[in-house]
């Protein structure tokens, strides 16, 4: 996602929204999560959910505006979102609804319909950077 | 006839548990997948054309707020969802 909003930045405003943690500690922890240091339990409080979010952005220089939802999940429930999911609204009303995550997460979905808005950024081999699953 | 609704029934319990394990990459994962991840995943009703709902949401600061609505302003606004792990 971090390629798609250096790309389309100047078009589009970007969100993203911490949810509920799909992989935490003392639920269904992967083994990818612990090789890649991610190790958190599923956050109690939101002040727990603050500080996680706050390691994520630090941890990646994440670029985009953030919000962290409530621990009463609301916008989680609105928009249907856990684990992983993209929306782009405009002008009020949902324009591109992605498929929910991890299987039907494709955030090139979302590039394609910014490219056929805007037009296709297209990146050198050697300097073009993988799109990476995670938020 | 019993018998063989039992075995019916045992099949397709075995095969939901294959797949689940080849999906999650092996019995603990189909546990957690089915214990934790199902009851959270849902589909959804909105679609292409909805009006898009609002929610408050909590800046990084942790003190201040602000709506989803105040960001969608003349540009597209892209929302993507998700958390650490």
């Amino acid at each position: 996602m971090v390629q798609i909003y250096q790309d389309y930045k100047d078009h589009v405003d970007f969100l993203t929204v911490y949810v509920r943690e799909a992989h935490p500690t003392d639920e269904w922890q992967m083994k990818s999560n612990v090789k890649e240091d991610v190790c958190y339990a599923q956050p109690k409080t939101l002040e727990q959910r603050v500080a996680i979010a706050n390691d994520f952005v630090k941890r990646f220089n994440y670029p985009t505006q953030f919000g962290i939802d409530d621990m009463s999940n609301a916008a989680n429930d609105a928009y249907a979102a856990w684990p992983e999911r993209i929306y782009i609204i405009e002008q009020g009303r949902i324009a591109y609804r992605g498929g929910m995550g991890p299987f039907n997460y494709h955030p090139e979905e979302a590039r394609t319909w910014l490219a056929a808005r805007y037009g296709e950024v297209k990146h050198e081999a050697s300097t073009a950077t993988p799109e990476t699953k995670r938020n | 006839m019993l018998k063989w609704v039992g075995v019916t029934v045992a099949v397709l319990i075995v095969a939901v548990v294959i797949g689940l394990s080849v999906m999650a990459g092996g019995l603990r994962g189909a546990y957690g997948m089915v214990r934790y991840a199902l009851p959270h995943m849902h589909r959804g009703t909105l679609r292409v054309g909805d009006h898009a709902p609002d929610a408050s949401l909590l800046a990084l600061d942790g003190s201040s707020r602000f709506n989803i609505r105040e960001r969608t302003g003349a540009k597209p606004l892209v929302i993507v969802f998700g958390s650490y792990t």
